[in-house]
């Protein structure tokens, strides 16, 4: 973790951000505002975190120069942040453990947490494991069936798992039913967000935590002696991509491109991306920033193949920084996705989680329009082994089939 | 004499267009003494499931903005108690909110509650309110701590909404001192306190009433018009709009404490 003093942060980026709640959440997020500053001019946590990520999460993560997939694109250099092979699968512990250490300073002995894709689920759980804390999952019954391996780890690992049956069903409904949860439970439970949003000081306190991932990979750069042109992450909510971004913000470059799910289409309901004029300033879940609503504000529906991009609105740094122009957006759609997913597995071994795949595609567009001397790096953010279910229907739905039929008759 | 004011909520286009209207009848006609009508929104994340049910039902119903003002309007015409508008933040910022102070009172609104708006996240809420003569309500909890409590009562708001205990509409409140307390420490400043979560019963209000301004009814009142609609059936709209009125007029009867 970064070792300058922590200042005291604004709360707001630009117009964006915010902390629009009742004064009944007030007390808390007060709360975790003094003891994340605390805590972050602290060694001790500091060290204790930076241990947990080489003893348990595994840091640092590698980088791989993606050399079969640079060569045979004929464009620039392709790296591939390898995120993903952190304990749990996915960037998502490294917020998680921040976080759960933060709670165990303020003496809270439960977490509740939203989970999409179950990824942050399954690192909250299993860091609530590691640390001895209660932990209730809240999680859209849509995802529950379309993430199910997930649910299972959550369990396995001592965590509660409640279904969220309001509205879409998905993660927008998980927020809804943890802050819910949190306005009565807040004096012994810390709601540990999963993404860079929220009412404040939530965007800052994740972009904080997943910064260990831009740290790494730019001295990870420098040993290779590369310098980046480009960099190119996947957007949900935009914890890894602005954790992946963070040591580049206040530079003009690399370009720093992030990736929204362009599902199957761009009408209404069809896709999950908010910027570049789709989505329209709102307030909503505490904070503001582009979301897609209607004339109303009411949120609208979403769509994407992948559960952890499926979120009506960005991370209100996110939104700033697009508008501002210091990240540009692009979108990459299901099959854009899962062809992606194909090709790194077959040219690099690596198989992407879904929301990855997103960030994967939009790259190698990229890097072919490149020469061969630019660098091009993507974060995988996760590892694809949670998506079996979906990725086995949809690129081999034959054999697929007689293999659930077999599990069932052997049951 | 114990009159303690009652204000009664409800939902615009819950369960229907037609019954919301009957159930707004009931309620005029019973003479509460005010009407809180919350214009829904996709995402109520401080509602319980009987709001938030509701408020999806609303909008399936064909709820609007719009019509949400037009319904306010029709009460008002009809000789409704003063109305308060009831909304998420999202809401009211779409519309941009100086724009949603100018059409609530257009409606002929009295006042505005939207609790995602405090005082230091406003969007000029309190001003755009104050400039047209609208009451903008704080809405306060028993965990907002001494000094934030005089943040809030310092803008001197005619009324202050006293939530009974932390959390989310909806679950029951047992009522002790701590809340009778905290709703004097609100009182004292002048406010005319409205209280409510979790308040169903006659002897709730009783035992509000010399603490409060007005005792603040929603989901019993919400559970009480989404049972009289189930039970008349879909076939027979006029008897469901009936059964809608007199199902509220019945628990006005039960709450009042004489
Ligand atoms: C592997 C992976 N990548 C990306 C995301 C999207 O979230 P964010 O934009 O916060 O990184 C998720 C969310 O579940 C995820 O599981």
């Amino acid at each position: 973790m970064p070792q300058h003093q922590y200042r005291a942060f604004k709360n707001t980026f630009g117009e964006f951000g915010g902390r629009y709640v009742a004064e009944v959440l007030r007390p808390p997020l007060d709360e975790l505002e003094a003891a994340f500053i605390a805590a972050m001019n602290d060694p001790q946590y500091r060290a204790e975190f930076d241990s947990i990520c080489t003893e348990y999460i595994g840091r640092p993560t590698p980088l791989l120069h993606a050399r079969n997939t640079s060569r045979e694109i004929g464009g620039a250099q392709l790296y591939i942040k390898l995120e993903g092979l952190a304990n749990t699968g996915a960037h998502k512990i490294n917020n998680a453990v921040g976080q759960a250490l933060l709670a165990k300073r303020m003496g809270k002995t439960r977490i509740i947490a939203e989970t999409g894709a179950g990824q942050h689920g399954v690192a909250t759980a299993a860091i609530c494991a590691k640390l001895g804390l209660e932990c209730c999952i809240y999680m859209g019954e849509v995802d529950i069936a379309r993430q199910k391996p997930n649910v299972f780890c959550m369990e396995l690992y001592g965590a509660e798992v409640r279904p969220v049956s309001g509205g879409s069903r998905t993660l927008k409904d998980a927020v809804n039913e943890a802050l819910r949860d949190w306005a009565s439970s807040f004096a012994n439970t810390h709601y540990l967000i999963g993404s860079a949003l929220g009412p404040s000081p939530f965007p800052d306190m994740v972009r904080e935590f997943q910064s260990v991932v831009g740290q790494e990979t730019k001295a990870q750069l420098k040993a290779a002696g590369a310098t980046p042109d480009a960099l190119v992450a996947c957007v949900g909510g935009g914890s890894n991509s602005i954790g992946f971004f963070s040591p580049y913000l206040e530079s003009e470059t690399p370009r720093l491109i992030g990736v929204e799910a362009g599902g199957r289409g761009m009408n209404t309901g069809e896709h999950a991306a908010r910027m570049n004029g789709l989505g329209k300033t709102g307030i909503v879940q505490g904070y503001k920033s582009l979301f897609l609503l209607d004339d109303d504000g009411q949120v609208q529906a979403t769509h994407s193949v992948s559960a952890g991009l499926d979120y009506p609105g960005i991370g209100p740094q996110l939104a700033h920084l697009g508008s501002i122009g210091r990240i540009e957006f692009t979108r990459a759609t299901d099959t854009e996705a899962l062809d992606a997913l194909k090709l790194f597995a077959r040219n690099e071994g690596v198989i992407f989680a879904l929301e990855s795949a997103h960030g994967g595609a939009a790259a190698l567009k990229l890097a072919a329009e490149l020469p061969p001397s630019a660098t091009v790096v993507v974060n995988m953010s996760g590892r694809g082994d949670k998506d079996i279910f979906i990725t086995a229907r949809e690129i081999a739905p034959e054999s697929w089939k007689r293999f659930l039929e077999q599990e069932v008759q052997t049951l | 004499m114990s009159t303690t004011a009652i204000m009664a909520h409800m939902i615009p286009y819950f369960p229907d267009r037609e019954l919301s209207y009957a159930a707004a009848h009931g309620l005029i006609d019973s003479k509460v003494d005010y009407l809180e009508v919350q214009f829904p929104f996709s995402d109520p994340s401080a509602d319980g499931p009987t709001i938030e049910d509701a408020c999806g039902r609303a909008l399936a119903s064909g709820f609007s903005t719009a019509r949400g003002f037009e319904f306010v309007h029709t009460l008002v015409d009809r000789g409704a108690p003063p109305v308060f508008i009831m909304t998420y933040a999202g809401i009211a910022y779409a519309s941009g909110v100086k724009e949603f102070c100018d059409l609530a009172k257009q409606s002929g609104a009295a006042g505005l509650i939207v609790p995602d708006l405090p005082y230091d996240y406003d969007e000029g809420l309190y001003e755009a309110g104050i400039a047209q003569g609208l009451a903008v309500v704080p809405v306060v909890a028993p965990s907002t701590t001494p000094e934030r409590l005089a943040e809030v009562l310092r803008g001197r708001p005619e009324y202050v909404y006293a939530a009974l205990r932390v959390g989310i509409t909806g679950a029951a409140t047992e009522l002790g001192q701590d809340n009778l307390e905290f709703l004097d420490r609100v009182g004292a400043s002048g406010a005319k306190v409205l209280a409510g979560f979790g308040i169903r019963s006659r002897d709730q209000v009783r035992m509000l009433s010399e603490h409060v301004h007005a005792v603040v009814v929603g989901s019993a009142f919400v559970k009480a018009i989404s049972a009289a609609a189930e039970a008349a059936g879909p076939d027979e709209p006029a008897a469901a709009a009936e059964a809608v009125y007199s199902a509220v007029e019945t628990l006005v009867s039960a709450l009042r404490p004489d």
